[in-house]
């Protein structure tokens, strides 16, 4: 059984562990100082090497690296290339001061209407010059459909630039704005992401490590660390990503279930629909920016271990900040940890200080019962905040009558629980959502479980238009000419053959299976007569863990 | 709340149900192609990301909701089938979410459409069974109480289904601008044809010329439309929010544009909107539905243009104007003299009149009587007879407006009445929310 190294880097430290199979044979902690991640990271690794002559046949890597430039600014200036077409005003679109708004567009079927004016490209990329910009990305409205005036600006501004990125590429679905966003954020994360490549290939150079390295993504997958060079955002927001897996690999689930990460300061809710983590529609949102970031479902609350709490008539108030840590621990607010800490879940910390705490909120009652309450307290927002995202995954929008009337609601069978005050939160929570309420073994490194164990993923989307005798794959670049009887069972093939390729481009050994989604067939009808067929399908290895 | 996007300064509400598996024939203008390429525009405009712009899924409508209007023959249940209950329920989604404030306005894009559906429906006619702001109209009233409603039917062919069902109430204005009725389905929607005995002035219809631009479209809103509006001061404006006056449409002879369109909302101003009509499905309603949006929802819809679109082609000769500019005289002053209509005509007892309603699609006709029973203090009650393939009913219709005597005398009368085998009886009773068949 091959042995696999998983890290999670968090905002304070980096848990790792060496897995053999399912089985954890060391796990570790290092202080993470986010200025210098690849040297804590190369740390981390070393310690968790095996006795040689055994080694590790992969590494996966949750990392904040683009997280963190993305919510603390540092990212580069980027040279825009947009082109808006008809529709809203694209004025509103915020990424920075470089943007060459392109005249022409593509309309919804993929029909060029105009091309852009090549005066227009020629003037910016002199400016974006002249301003000394690395990278530049290029976007049009409706791409997904027809990448070519993408391709014919990029095939200009390529040599002039040391880094540049293509909306279609990064993704197949529509939604312009969301595909702006993501260009601009992968093109303003590529020279640091580069950087990062750099450091750790020298530090596990000098570890004598030459194994597979995977970067953990949003949507419960991985990508190889070369391939994430060219899409460096879809390493952002890793960490819920490896929560959910995480808790998947320690307590297997056939069920629906609820996944809960509790934190210092948040908690992360995920849900599983019979065994398999849920997807957002589009991507993930990080920064206020919608993006096109494949990424799970999941949902951040602002409720945790450390957050501060007020008790006045009309019930507890936690969070959503934190003011130092619990009081028995020496902070200034009653806290949910001091509870813990009065009902004897936590051994750290004063026992004295937190029934202090807790008189604080309510000197009438006796220290235990306001302990009890304010738990409870806590498991109820969980409970809120779950059901809230239950009914948001039932309102999803759907558009066939098939499809309205077989909607199902999730309903939980069970809820995981990992992150620090896991244990003491377990009774209460079991008593709010009236579910069995498991807290798996390991559960403090859930999350660098989650990504040693995980596997790749994969997406691609097909549009084919018959009438027009086009086919198109986005991800990548795929366009070609088709057969009128071109069918959705030739577009299976197509999908199949192009995931398999880029399986094997990505060094997937054996390819899991593919499931079909969005599979629609429509015929298009002008003068009364069948002019054509548009079919259009996506193929993806769904998330999951690697197959022992 | 995101600040990388735009916030809609009016919060709109989108029930986008395009119903991709469901046609009337595979190769019928109302087939599942029809709002493909708008669900793909308003999606890629990334609509959904808007704040303030919310999509809600349509729910399924109660037979009762249906049998509340119409008087179905045989039966609601044996007529429609889900598709039709879930194009009526996004109506009623986008109502209730205005209703309950969770947005200000709201937008039903959904189909099939319903304008062309009269109170007693045998099948379907103009691709319409039910009549879903109708439905939507009466659910509101039933279920918050609002008494005045105002419906502007902007679609190419005339609503002559929305007027019968409304012709005879007072606190219903009816406005329709189409293309005129000699050269387009349904042949009806003429000035004369204002309402019923208690409802005279109610019922406006602008039948305008072939090739009306957007000109024109400007013209009947200011000089008419408007001016009607503000006189009637209704609690709710539900615009039939139809699309087929474009001048890319393939079955109307129109000249109306995106932009047009837009302007014609944001001037109109609706609480609700409910799509109708609109056959050219690529190259205008992916750019009039998001116009209609973009307006409600009080954004910019300056951007909003067809590919092709150039001012100079919708310039209008000055004798379709003065023509136009005729029409709107003619229904201000015809809306001004309800009143004294409505005193004149109340006199009368007993008014009778005789349709016959041809069903285009399956292709059939149906003979029907309608008698209204009038009141001094109410629009009173109708009573109808209807015939057609084999099959008749006999129905008392009391509205929700009829005063307590009027409902009484209605009731006694469907007691009285019975079936003779051959015929249904029905007693649709807006009041006590009724639908009884013997």
């Amino acid at each position: 059984m091959a042995l696999i190294i998983g890290i999670d880097v968090g905002g304070t430290h980096a848990d790792g562990v060496l897995l053999d199979g399912d089985q954890v044979l060391t796990k570790n902690k290092v202080p993470v100082d986010q200025e210098k991640l690849s040297e804590a990271i190369i740390t981390l690794l070393r310690s968790l090497l095996p006795e040689p002559p055994a080694k590790p046949g992969a590494i996966h890597l949750s990392t904040t690296l683009c997280t963190n430039a993305i919510v603390n600014d540092a990212l580069d200036e980027v040279g825009m290339f947009i082109q808006a077409g008809p529709g809203m005003n694209p004025e509103f679109l915020n990424c920075g001061d470089h943007v060459c708004w392109l005249d022409g567009a593509i309309d919804h079927r993929g029909k060029v209407v105009k091309k852009p004016d090549q005066d227009l490209i020629d003037q910016a990329v002199a400016r974006f010059g002249r301003e000394r910009l690395e990278s530049v990305g290029i976007v049009t409205k409706f791409s997904h459909r027809n990448n070519g005036h993408e391709e014919l600006v990029h095939d200009q501004v390529k040599p002039h630039f040391a880094h540049s990125s293509m909306g279609h590429r990064i993704s197949g679905l529509p939604n312009f704005p969301r595909r702006v966003y993501t260009t601009w954020l992968n093109a303003a994360l590529k020279s640091r992401f580069s950087s990062f490549q750099e450091a750790m290939d020298q530090g596990l150079e000098r570890l004598q490590l030459d194994c597979p390295c995977h970067i953990l993504k949003a949507d419960g997958g991985t990508i190889p660390f070369a391939t994430a060079g060219h899409f460096p955002c879809e390493s952002v927001h890793s960490g819920p990503s490896a929560s959910v897996m995480g808790c998947l690999a320690l307590t297997p689930s056939q069920e629906d279930a609820i996944l809960l990460d509790i934190g210092g300061t948040t908690t992360d809710i995920g849900i599983l629909a019979h065994g398999t983590p849920l997807l957002e529609p589009y991507g993930v949102t990080i920064k206020e920016r919608p993006t096109l970031i494949r990424s799970l479902n999941t949902r951040s609350i602002g409720l945790g271990g450390d957050s501060a709490v007020a008790l006045d008539v009309a019930g507890f108030t936690i969070g959503p900040h934190k003011l130092g840590p619990p009081m028995g621990f020496g902070g200034p607010v009653p806290t949910p940890t001091d509870a813990m800490i009065v009902l004897g879940a936590i051994e750290a910390g004063s026992r004295q200080q937190a029934r202090a705490a807790m008189a604080l909120l309510d000197p009438e009652q006796p220290a235990e019962e306001v302990a009890g309450q304010l738990l409870a307290a806590f498991a109820e927002q969980v409970r809120e905040a779950v059901a809230e995202m239950i009914e948001e995954l039932f309102d999803r929008p759907v558009y066939t009558v098939a499809a309205l009337l077989e909607r199902k609601k999730i309903h939980p069978r069970e809820v995981i629980v990992v992150g620090g005050p896991a244990q003491a939160m377990a009774a209460p929570l079991g008593q709010v959502f009236q579910l069995p309420c498991t807290v798996p073994l390991h559960f403090e490194v859930a999350n660098a479980i989650g990504s040693a164990r995980t596997r790749a993923t994969l997406q691609v989307s097909l549009y084919a238009d018959t009438a027009d005798g086009s086919l198109s794959i986005p991800e990548t670049g795929c366009r070609e000419k088709i057969r009128s009887y071109f069918d959705m069972e030739d577009a299976e093939k197509k999908v199949m053959e192009v995931i398999t390729a880029l399986a094997e481009e990505r060094g997937i050994g054996t390819l899991p299976e593919i499931d079909f989604l969005e599979r629609q067939e429509m015929n298009t009808v002008r003068g009364f007569r069948t002019s054509g067929k548009i079919i259009s399908l996506k193929a993806q290895i769904r998330p999951g863990l690697e197959q022992l | 709340m995101s600040r990388c996007m735009p916030s809609a300064p009016t919060s709109t509400g989108l029930v986008l149900f395009p119903a991709f598996d469901w046609c009337i024939s595979p190769t019928h203008p109302e087939r599942e192609e029809r709002l493909l390429y708008t669900k793909d525009q308003l999606i890629e405009e990334g609509l959904e990301d808007v704040n303030n712009i919310s999509f809600f899924n349509p729910e399924i409508a109660a037979h009762h909701d249906i049998d509340r209007v119409h008087l179905c023959v045989p039966s609601s249940r044996k007529l429609l089938t889900e598709s039709h209950l879930i194009s009526a329920g996004g109506a009623i989604r986008a109502a209730r979410a205005v209703m309950e404030r969770e947005v200000e306005k709201a937008f039903a894009v959904v189909r099939p459409p319903g304008h062309h559906a009269m109170q007693t429906v045998f099948g379907d006619r103009g691709f319409c069974i039910v009549n879903i702001e109708a439905i939507m109209v009466e659910y509101i009233r039933r279920h918050y109480g609002i008494r005045k409603i105002a419906i502007v039917d902007t679609d190419c062919h005339h609503g002559d289904g929305t007027q019968d069902i409304f012709y005879n109430d007072p606190d219903t204005l009816f406005i329709s601008l189409h293309q005129d009725g000699r050269t387009l389905y349904p042949g009806s929607g003429f000035l004369h044809e204002s309402g019923g005995p208690s409802a005279p002035g109610y019922t406006i219809n602008l039948p305008l010329p072939p090739e009306t631009s957007e000109e024109g479209f400007d013209m009947a809103m200011e000089r008419a439309i408007m001016p009607i509006l503000d006189a009637f001061e209704p609690e709710l404006i539900i615009n039939s929010a139809g699309q087929d006056n474009h001048y890319t449409d393939p079955i109307t002879n129109m000249n109306f544009t995106a932009q047009g369109y837009a302007r014609l909302n944001r001037r109109l101003n609706p609480d609700i909107c409910v799509l109708e009509g609109g056959y050219s499905i690529e190259g205008a309603l992916p750019y009039t539905n998001l116009g209609i949006i973009l307006a409600m929802a009080g954004l910019d819809t300056s951007h909003v243009r067809e590919p092709d679109y150039d001012p100079a082609n919708f310039v209008q000769p000055p004798e379709m104007n003065s023509y136009i500019g005729e029409l709107c005289d003619q229904a201000v002053a015809l809306f001004a003299g309800r009143e004294q209509l409505r005193r004149e005509q109340a006199e009368q007892g007993v008014v009778t009149t005789d349709k016959r309603i041809y069903y285009d699609t399956t292709g059939f006709d149906v003979r029907e009587s309608r008698s209204y029973h009038l009141c001094p203090h109410c629009p009173g009650f109708t009573e109808i007879t209807a015939a057609g393939l084999d099959r008749q009913v006999h129905a008392f219709s009391i509205p929700f407006n009829a005063c307590p005597r009027c409902h009484t005398r209605a009731k006694d009368r469907f007691q009285k009445s019975s079936g003779d085998g051959h015929s249904q009886v029905v007693l649709q009773d807006r009041i006590d929310d009724l639908y009884e068949l013997k």
